[in-house]
């Protein structure tokens, strides 16, 4: 018999978008980051960076606000609360995935914790 | 609801054990690598102060093993602190750059209280020196009202990010300047470069032992 599994969420299960809402999460809620030093957190090009982001600015994850520091323009990446209570849901549909995992583990031989 | 799941075609092999510790891993990195590294910061301090102020009080009284003479002691003394207010700057700007917020409003904040209350210290000692205070007397005035200042500055950091290690060293570094200050001078430069010093380096290693950020939400 299956379980009802819950369902993940694509636009964050992706392991580069994975990676980069839970560095946007590790800010304070109301603290936004500058692309270019998002970019250097995330080792990842330029362009990349901007096409997930694209991605999760059309789920309403984060907001990407431009604007002009002098004349230099700046991009600044934030978490939306919409984004932070997908994480959050995020994580406990992958930790109810789990859960009869470990039982039936636990249940047949030990787990190897390396 | 069906309990097929669509995925983009890049997640694949990513098993929800995987996912979950790269969701950690990256958050606990994250954090670790846009706040201050406190075991650098304390470490570098407890140095500056450990060897400026044995070298201070060494040069003042010929004794210990850092006796230079009296000009290269105030010479390396400040050299030592000017390093030291380098590296730290230098490594708080590279750690919070690109963070816009209240949290980075409230580290300026912070930081102002540093620049402010050293800039109301150096107009004290210049009065003091100015209404003919003894060198004996600046001597106890300088370190006293420093070790005043970075105490209270700690006591308020430790109470603004709940850190306990930080409020503890700001205790420690207020019971060393009074120690020091009641001591007299040139004891003072002794008491303050070993019980501050190594309060300092005491304190880099109780935050290295705690790991990266403790109480920060899993």
């Amino acid at each position: 018999m299956n379980d009802p599994l819950p369902d993940l969420d694509p636009v964050i299960h992706a392991p580069a978008r994975l990676r980069l809402v839970a560095a946007l999460a590790a800010l304070d809620d109301g603290d936004r980051i500058a692309f270019p030093r998002l970019q250097q957190l995330q080792g990842l090009t330029a362009g990349n960076l901007g096409a997930h982001l694209r991605k999760l600015e059309d789920a309403g994850y984060v907001t990407v606000e431009k604007t002009h520091r002098g004349r230099t323009p700046t991009t600044y990446v934030q978490l939306t609360r919409r984004g932070r209570q997908a994480l959050e849901d995020h994580t406990a549909a992958l930790r109810a995935l789990l859960e009869p995992v470990t039982a039936r583990a636990a249940a047949g031989r030990s787990e190897g914790a390396a | 609801m069906g309990t097929t799941t669509q995925h983009d075609q890049d997640d694949a092999g990513l098993d929800p054990r995987e996912a979950l510790a790269l969701l950690d891993a990256e958050r606990t990195r994250t954090q670790q690598r846009l706040v201050p590294d406190l075991r650098l910061l304390y470490g570098t301090w407890g140095v500056a102060w450990l060897v400026g102020f044995l070298v201070l009080w060494g040069s003042t009284t010929g004794r210990g093993p850092l006796a230079l003479p009296p000009a290269a002691g105030g010479v390396v003394f400040a050299g030592l602190l000017v390093a030291a207010v380098v590296v730290t700057g230098v490594h708080i700007a590279r750690r919070t750059a690109g963070v816009r917020g209240a949290s980075s409003t409230q580290g300026a904040m912070y930081g102002w209280a540093w620049l402010l209350g050293f800039g109301c210290m150096a107009s004290v000692m210049a009065s003091a020196a100015g209404a003919g205070a003894s060198p004996d007397v600046l001597g106890v005035l300088g370190p006293a009202v420093s070790g005043l200042v970075v105490g209270l500055l700690y006591l308020g950091g430790g109470a603004m990010w709940q850190d306990r290690a930080q409020y503890s060293l700001g205790v420690w570094i207020l019971l060393s300047s009074a120690v020091g200050a009641l001591a007299g001078h040139p004891s003072n430069h002794l008491v303050m470069g070993l019980l501050g010093g190594g309060g300092f380096l005491v304190a880099a290693l109780v935050v290295a032992a705690r790991g990266p950020r403790a109480g920060a939400p899993a």
